[in-house]
């Protein structure tokens, strides 16, 4: 990554600003991601709608979101890509591919999906 | 459940529907489960990652069409609870309409106001429910070709609340709106919010049928039809019983509301229509009504000048079709039989005079045309008022009352005469203390009349009589006017027009340097000088009106046949060539009387000056008869008889005549009057002033100008036929009809006639195959 998409990067790695904590997986495969709630809106649909003013819920100021179908690997995958809009694929395997493209539809990102069904 | 997932589904086959049936069941519980919740107004308690995964987790597994179809059902189940438990109690006590059980349609605006709040609920809903839906919408309705959850929401609320087959909600919805629109119609406050709000909803909605919105399809026609009804009692009540002023107040006051209201809470697509009604209604239908109320309708208001009334009218039939030509053939109706009555007062006034015409009263003859002008002119200018400050100098107005006042200018047959009396009544001089700009302004009014004769040659030929007696007889304000006066009328009519009256202006010019050479010539002469002073006029016979080639008989004194003959040396010597024609009967003369009080100086006519110089040889009390006087001057009867009355019968009795009496006759004895005084030093004899032609002179003028008008449609004729050297007969007479009707309309049979003059004169032939045609001959 170089220049913009770096400087966007770090702001997701070392955020101090994050006003969205991101509860992933379930059982013990659980990792909370700290994220930008404007960032997150901005570019998906889905984060449009469910952290909208109806359904968000709070606390200690900070919005809550709990997504337990997803594995943490994954969606660190489709965090970076809504930060950067991109993808590195290079160790993944074909398991975790399909795993990803699923998710990926789940979140209506639908012009990645036919670049990773080239993949497969 | 959180059954987790069966690796290698196809172990065991005959599990596999068992546990995805489950795996719907679940999601769908939770799904419809949570739609209720949202219903009840309880969301705050769901999880949007959940039911959003849920929906996926059902489109995913092909099931979406079973989703679709339950989310319809549970939307339907509960807007038919709504429709019981909410609206159906709203409803208006005993119908809508009933304003006795319902004042101030109470009940329709609370049963206005639930639906306001059913409607919210719904839609607050729906933003929801669309929210955990959005894979539902994105990836099966567009490929089922299904309307999106929200859509679908509005479609089902038009068909089990708006358009409930069940419940008279779609009867009292529409009742209520109408009722609240003619509530506010009379003039109650109703609560506008509400009523918005349902129309808001209505168009919202759209007929599946039509693709149109609902409130097209289920209220708009039914508001017209209301509305159309309403005006239409309206109309009728109000031209009962207010003036026309009232009226069109009343009805700017009800266009104004209406396009109050669309612009408040009905659909501006709704505007023109109801605009149209009101205009139908309320203007269409009463426009003749209004026109023509006694006492207030069109004409009095022009009567009145009421210009606020006036434009109020203009922009309110402006609205509808006939509204303007109604207005203006009424207002031209009466600009012409307002020039009836003037030219009316005219001919009884001419008339009347007729008796004592020829006892002289040389006044009253301009003064009729004059007032008759003047009459025009003020009426003129109170329709250019109205014009101006009423009909915001809307041109086809201006042309309807030009038309108008052409009418009845041309039907008065004298006004070619009258209007160029009243620019010699103005143009002479100080006759009415005006500055020159108040001169200039008023003529240039009556340019504005002389614009609506048709027989400008009849105009231009008093014109050039009225001009050539201002010029000789030195009464002209100033050369300037007059010039300013000449251009106006080139403007209007192009040089040819003016080219001979510009003549007359030079030959005045050129005769005042010739007397200065003349005296010049008698000084530096060693003839015997003349022992009067002798000031001549040269006038080119073709520009003056006066027929110049015949000599009026008249004996002139000798001292004075004597000085016209040194002139004539002089003259003709430097143009040879040339013929002088002596027009005695224009000139005048100052002779010196001496009296027994005093000497008077007497400024006369030429021919007074003859009768007068006839006493010098007689004694005192020795008289001349008419014949006598007739015999040796030889003065044409007519003028002798005008010129003795000047000197016997009017102010200044320089002659006294026996018997007494205002008219001359034959056996008439004169004598000098010795006797006579007067205060001033300096008489002038009263010349003969413009006036009003006789009959006689009338006919006369009338041959002439017909005369002329053969000349010059012979000439027309000829120059297009030498243009077109071949050319059909109908053609050959609009082409002539064109040329000359800036001067006058000449009559086809008049045409026709000079053709066939011109045939005979071989100027043109008939075609030899068609007789219709005709060949110019070079």
């Amino acid at each position: 990554y170089g220049g913009l998409l770096r400087d966007i990067l770090l702001m997701l790695n070392n955020a101090d600003d994050y006003d969205v904590i991101i509860q992933v997986g379930k059982n013990q495969n659980i990792k909370e991601f700290r994220a930008h709630s404007n960032i997150l809106r901005a570019r998906s649909k889905y984060f449009k709608t469910a952290l909208s003013e109806n359904w968000i819920a709070k606390k200690n100021n900070l919005i809550e979101f709990k997504k337990p179908n997803i594995s943490p690997d994954i969606f660190d995958i489709i965090l970076k890509y809504i930060y950067t809009g991109k993808i590195r694929l290079t160790d993944e395997s074909g398991e975790d591919i399909l795993g990803l493209i699923v998710a990926f539809k789940e979140f209506l990102f639908n012009d990645i999906l036919i670049y990773l069904e080239d993949c497969m | 459940m959180s059954s987790r997932k069966q690796p290698k589904g196809k172990i065991r086959p005959p599990k596999k529907p068992n546990s995805a049936d489950a795996q719907f069941n679940d999601n769908w519980d939770r799904l419809a489960q949570a739609i209720r919740e949202i219903h009840k107004k309880n969301a705050s308690i769901l999880s949007f990652e959940e039911l959003y995964r849920n929906a996926y987790n059902m489109v995913l597994h092909k099931n979406g069409d079973k989703l679709y179809n339950g989310v319809r059902e549970v939307i339907t189940q509960h807007l038919e609870e709504v429709a019981v438990s909410q609206v159906v109690p709203a409803f208006p006590l005993s119908g809508a309409s009933s304003s006795q059980t319902n004042p101030n349609g109470a009940g329709g605006a609370n049963f206005l106001k639930v639906l306001k709040t059913v409607w919210e609920d719904h839609t607050t809903c729906m933003l929801m429910i669309r929210d955990i839906l959005m894979y539902m919408d994105r990836v099966y309705a567009k490929t089922a070709n299904v309307p999106l959850v929200y859509d679908l929401g509005l479609d089902l609320f038009r068909d089990t609340i708006v358009r409930s087959q069940n419940y008279p909600i779609q009867n009292h919805l529409l009742e209520v709106l109408l009722q609240q629109i003619k509530l506010e119609r009379e003039n109650e406050i109703i609560d506008r919010t509400n009523v918005k709000a349902s129309i808001d909803m209505l168009l919202e909605l759209t007929d599946a049928s039509t693709k149109d919105t609902v409130y097209a399809t289920d209220f708009e026609n039914k508001f017209l039809e209301t509305s159309s009804e309403y005006y239409r009692v309206e109309g009728q009540m109000l031209v009962g019983e207010y003036d026309a002023p009232e009226y069109m107040k009343k009805v700017d006051k009800r266009l104004n509301e209406e396009e109050q209201r669309v612009r408040h809470y009905l659909s501006q697509t709704t505007e023109p229509k109801i605009r149209n009604i009101v205009e139908e209604e309320l203007i269409s239908k009463h426009l003749k009504t209004v026109i023509e109320m006694e006492n207030s309708g069109l004409i009095p208001m022009l009567r009145n000048e009421k210009m606020d009334d006036l434009g109020r009218m203009y922009k309110l039939f402006g609205r509808v079709v006939k509204g303007h030509d109604e207005m203006k053939s009424a207002i031209s109706d009466y600009i012409r039989e307002l020039g009836k009555a003037i030219n009316e007062t005219v001919t009884s006034n001419t008339t009347a005079e007729g008796g004592n015409a020829a006892s002289g009263d040389k006044q009253t003859g301009a003064t009729v045309a004059v007032r008759w002008v003047q009459e025009v002119l003020d009426l003129k200018d109170k329709f250019d008022k109205v014009q101006n400050l009423a009909l915001s100098n809307d041109k086809a107005f201006q042309t309807s009352f030009n038309e108008a006042f052409e009418y009845f200018i041309n039907k008065n047959s004298k006004s070619p005469e009258f209007i160029s009396l009243f620019i010699d009544d103005n143009l002479k001089k100080g006759l009415k203390g005006k500055t020159e700009e108040e001169v200039d302004s008023v003529l240039d009014k009556t340019i504005t009349l002389f614009r609506f004769i048709g027989e400008k040659d009849v105009f231009e030929r008093y014109y050039k009589q009225h001009l050539a007696k201002r010029l000789l007889l030195g009464r002209s304000v100033s050369d300037d006017a007059e010039r300013g006066m000449i251009g106006k009328l080139k403007v209007e009519c192009g040089y040819q027009f003016t080219t001979k009256l510009e003549g007359m202006f030079n030959d005045m010019r050129i005769s005042s340097d010739t007397m200065t050479d003349f005296k010049e010539y008698l000084d530096k002469s060693v003839l015997e000088k003349p022992k009067l002073d002798l000031s001549v006029t040269v006038l080119t016979s073709t520009f003056w009106p006066m027929n110049l080639s015949a000599s009026p008989r008249c004996n002139l004194p000798p001292e004075l046949t004597k000085a016209c003959g040194t002139f004539q040396n002089f003259y003709l010597g430097r143009h040879s060539g040339r013929r002088l024609t002596w027009q005695s009967n224009m000139g005048t003369a100052d002779i010196r009387g001496s009296f027994k009080a005093r000497k008077h100086e007497l400024n006369v006519s030429t021919y007074q000056m003859v009768i007068l110089l006839m006493f010098n040889d007689k004694q005192d009390g020795e008289s001349l008869s008419y014949e006598q006087i007739k015999g040796e001057s030889d003065i044409p009867e007519a003028d002798l008889k005008r010129n003795l009355q000047s000197l016997a019968c009017a102010k200044y009795k320089i002659l006294v005549k026996e018997p007494k009496g205002k008219e001359i006759n034959p056996g008439d004895q004169f004598n000098f009057n010795n006797d006579f005084t007067a205060p001033l030093q300096r008489i002038k004899i009263q010349t003969v002033a413009s006036k009003v032609e006789s009959e006689g002179e009338r006919k006369e003028t009338r041959e002439k100008v017909e005369e002329a008008r053969k000349h010059q449609t012979e000439a027309a004729i000829v120059r297009i036929m030498k243009d077109r050297k071949t050319m059909e007969h109908n053609l050959l007479i609009a082409e002539v009809v064109k040329q000359l009707q800036s001067r006058f309309m000449p009559n086809p049979a008049l045409i026709k006639k000079r053709i066939e003059a011109l045939i005979e004169r071989e100027y043109l032939e008939r075609a030899t195959g068609d007789r219709r045609v005709y060949n110019y001959l070079a």
